[in-house]
């Protein structure tokens, strides 16, 4: 071969180059290797003990869950059961006494905090319903929260709705601890403009199915 | 004294012998390490479920189905009931969603993969974060821009000490997102408008720090300040973490 003619090898050494630069970013975690594979451990020395991991499932046990349920008929030391059904209104009224909850700033931010992470992907944060998810979503009838109707409910009612649920609206008693229901109850008031009454007015004048 | 073909071959041989060491080596020194083996790990989960849907075009906060993160040590991944809490009415016949109503109706959970584990010796604690207000992406990435969520972070003791020496410049702070209690009021007509509030980490509120020892079960050493309320946890400023052995070692 006439050594005139040999052409220095351009589109490899680039490809060669590049391939090299990838390696090496790759190695220094430059660039994410995406893989559904789990990593490789080199020493997975106690890495994985024998143990009750929460949610992580265990042989130990013949259903595999770590976590365990309750035994039948106890409560766990500080959870909160709600004893009542959607449909004891009558009840609720009387049950549902605010512990004496200040309405701090401290309470209403608390309030809007947890009104935003529970109640705001259906009420909207402003409480009127038309948010991203019910306006995506085939929802009827979100209720207004602004309006008269939900005005005139009592505190204990509006508590009462947030632990046991209305219509479509499911139970929130397992998410919401009491004192965090109470001061959604506040910012809902604030947000309605209203002080709220302890308890309904008249005691059984409302007890037909409220929304829409 | 040898001949030249001998010469040749252990010229060649060096030269293999060499690279295969040296590209062992590199790999081996380089790659072996949790930045570049666990980073990027993305595994299929039973139910492709999109957090870029659902943080992120929907706004659902984080908290709304990890619950819990603000009082436990481990973030609970959510039970069927809260899938069900809206799927029984949108997309209920979805065929993506067939091992969620089977798990609803014969009470056994879905399986979902681990993706974020750190070793079993190792103790971390998620609701002492969140009540310093450092936001879930500092560790876990942006998360609502995943369709399927991978690590970001490596996890290791030394990324872990490093936050905690110099939290400043590696903390994002809590964003409204996340639904994590910063103790402040935001405005309405900003959460209704502005979208990119949302995912904006606001100054943090609180400039006093609470005691970092753990009071006896059910009392509190310290009273609390006037304006905070029991049964509420009350936001503590992110400073220094802890650097001692026995803070997670235990």
């Amino acid at each position: 071969m006439n050594p005139s003619k040999r052409k220095f090898p351009v589109f490899t050494a680039i490809a060669g180059l590049a391939g090299a630069v990838f390696i090496v970013l790759v190695l220094a975690g430059k660039i994410t290797w995406f893989s559904t594979e789990p990593p490789l451990e080199f020493n997975p020395n106690m890495d994985h003990q024998f143990k009750a991991i929460p949610q992580s499932g265990n042989t130990f046990f013949s259903d595999r869950k770590s976590v365990r349920e309750p035994v039948e008929g106890t409560v766990a030391r500080g959870q909160d059961v709600y004893p009542l059904q959607q449909g004891d209104l009558d009840q609720a009224e009387v049950l549902n006494v605010n512990p004496g909850v200040p309405r701090t700033d401290f309470v209403l931010a608390r309030g809007q905090n947890r009104f935003n992470v529970f109640c705001s992907p259906c009420h909207n944060y402003n409480g009127q319903g038309e948010s991203k998810v019910t306006t995506r979503g085939q929802w009827a009838g979100i209720p207004n929260l602004m309006r008269d109707e939900t005005k005139a409910l009592s505190d204990a009612r509006l508590y009462h709705i947030i632990s046991a649920g209305q219509n479509l609206m499911p139970s929130y008693a397992d998410k919401i601890k009491p004192i965090d229901r109470w001061a959604i109850v506040y910012y809902l008031r604030s947000m309605q403009g209203i002080e709220g009454t302890a308890s309904a007015p008249v005691a059984g004048a409302d007890t037909t199915t409220n929304g829409n | 004294m040898f001949s030249r073909r001998f010469d040749l071959g252990v010229k060649i041989g060096g030269a293999i012998v060499g690279t295969v060491a040296l590209c062992v080596f590199a790999v081996g020194y380089f790659g072996v390490r949790n930045d570049v083996l666990d980073v990027g790990y993305r595994p299929e989960q039973p139910v492709p479920f999109s957090h870029k849907l659902h943080a992120g075009e929907l706004q659902m906060s984080c908290q709304y189905c990890h619950t819990g993160v603000e009082a436990s040590a481990h973030s609970p991944v959510p039970s069927t009931q809260t899938c069900m809490n809206c799927h029984t009415v949108v997309k209920a016949e979805s065929p993506k969603l067939k091992l969620i109503r089977e798990s609803y109706e014969t009470g056994k959970p879905i399986e979902w993969v681990r993706i974020h584990k750190v070793p079993d010796y190792a103790h971390f604690n998620h609701s002492r974060h969140i009540r310093a207000q450092i936001d879930c992406k500092s560790c876990h990435g942006p998360i609502e821009q995943m369709g399927v969520v991978s690590q970001v972070k490596p996890l290791t003791m030394g990324w872990c000490l490093d936050c905690h020496r110099n939290p400043d410049s590696r903390i994002v702070g809590a964003r409204p997102i996340s639904g994590i209690f910063t103790g402040a009021l935001h405005s309405i007509d900003k959460l209704m408008k502005d979208s990119a509030f949302l995912y904006e980490p606001i100054p943090a509120q609180v400039t006093e720090s609470m005691p970092l020892t753990e009071p006896a079960y059910g009392q509190w050493a310290t009273a609390l300040p006037a304006h905070q309320v029991d049964g509420i946890p009350h936001p503590k400023k992110a400073g220094f973490g802890p650097e001692n052995c026995s803070a997670c070692h235990y």
